[in-house]
């Protein structure tokens, strides 16, 4: 970290025109303090989108997304930019939250808890008219009737969904970032959307009629 | 071979991940044609297709995990900081030992190298015995007189009585 963030503040900005990632890239691998600061507001929020979805621990997301981006400070000049600095720094992601997980023998916090009466309603209420709640607060209470619901599914199933549909990462991304080919995470994803809303009519019907054919769902 | 995805909807799997695609939008004109074909003839699939299309709306009704704001990068930054100087004095325990014990040997090479050069230059001189003083004594005078010795035989004495006389004439 030779050169001062003042000195890198005129390239960046230079012309109004915007540094790509990847001449950051060479930049932070040169030293540039600014040059890596300007990747972490670029990249920070896919960050933590990415090791929310997988810990779906809120309370340790900040913790490891600043380690993650620690990592690739110390680990840039090692990288060659032949894939993407985004893929390249969302495999760190992946790798850090596994390895926390394992560090804190925790498995990714689940609960499957009963909804109640209105959180059931509220969640029919979006699945039938298709209208999603606007307010920013109501979209977060959904969310955490949704994570509830999610606990119930297999570890990656929830995680791809929750990654794909959530946090908006597209079938391509996932499939760099967790090493798994293409078609796979496409197949995976169809099967999960089966089992969330296996699990959503589990909440709507709890008189019995769902669970024997989500049991037969599980068997395959 | 239709799969059950739960509640009696059967996907057949050859054609999940063409539904996943349709989902996404992703699907080419023709593999459109080709699934929209399927589907008309696959109850399994179009049931599928209806609750996966459910999931959708359900799941995008969540909201995404906020951005973490501006403060955040300068706390990585921060910690950039704080973990080079740790790395940096963590480099410097490591090697504390070897370089004050390499200062010692040094030390410890110089003192005795300046006192082998001291002793070969004067010290250590003075000690050796002096060599030109000491050779006359130690060597032999070729031309010294030899030393009388007592004559052992009559012969020796005549010779002896007769070299004495001749010397006196």
């Amino acid at each position: 970290m030779a050169a001062s963030a003042t000195a890198l503040t005129l390239p960046l900005q230079h012309g109004e025109k915007r540094v790509d990632d990847r001449e950051l890239v060479r930049l932070s691998q040169n030293g540039t303090e600014a040059a890596f600061e300007e990747l972490v507001r670029r990249h920070q929020q896919r960050v933590f989108a990415l090791v929310a979805g997988i810990l779906h621990r809120p309370d340790d997301v900040e913790d490891v997304a600043q380690q993650v981006f620690l990592k690739a400070y110390l680990g840039i000049r090692r990288f060659d930019q032949r894939a993407a600095f985004s893929t390249w720094l969302y495999k760190i992601a992946v790798n850090e939250c596994w390895d926390y997980l394992r560090k804190k023998k925790v498995r990714p916090l689940v609960y499957e808890a009963d909804l109640s009466e209105e959180q059931v309603s509220r969640l029919d209420g979006i699945v039938s008219t298709d209208r999603p709640p606007e307010s920013a607060s109501a979209r977060m209470e959904t969310r955490e009737i949704l994570e509830r619901m999610l606990g119930s599914l297999p570890e990656q199933d929830r995680q791809l969904l929750v990654l794909k549909e959530i946090e908006g990462f597209s079938v391509q991304e996932l499939a760099e970032i967790l090493n798994l080919n293409v078609n796979t995470v496409k197949v995976r994803l169809f099967r999960a959307r089966g089992r969330i809303m296996d699990a959503y009519r589990r909440r709507l019907d709890p008189s019995g009629k769902g669970h024997a054919s989500s049991a037969a769902s599980r068997k395959e | 071979m239709p799969r059950d995805m739960g509640l009696g909807n059967a996907a057949c799997e050859q054609y999940e991940a063409l539904l996943e695609d349709y989902l996404n939008g992703e699907l080419s004109a023709a593999d459109a044609k080709v699934a929209a074909e399927h589907w008309q003839s696959c109850a399994g699939c179009r049931a599928a297709l209806q609750h996966a299309a459910a999931s959708l709306r359900l799941l995008r009704a969540a909201e995404s995990s906020a951005d973490p704001g501006p403060g955040f990068a300068r706390m990585v930054i921060a910690r950039i900081r704080a973990a080079e100087i740790d790395q940096a004095a963590r480099r410097s325990s490591f090697w504390q030992p070897l370089v004050s014990f390499g200062w010692r040997f040094a030390a410890t090479a110089t003192l005795a190298l300046g006192v082998l050069v001291s002793y070969n230059a004067g010290w250590g001189r003075r000690l050796q015995p002096n060599v030109a003083t000491a050779r006359p004594t130690d060597g032999i005078d070729i031309f010294a007189p030899e030393p009388a010795r007592a004559p052992v035989n009559r012969d020796e004495v005549l010779m002896m009585v007769a070299d004495n006389s001749h010397a006196k004439f």
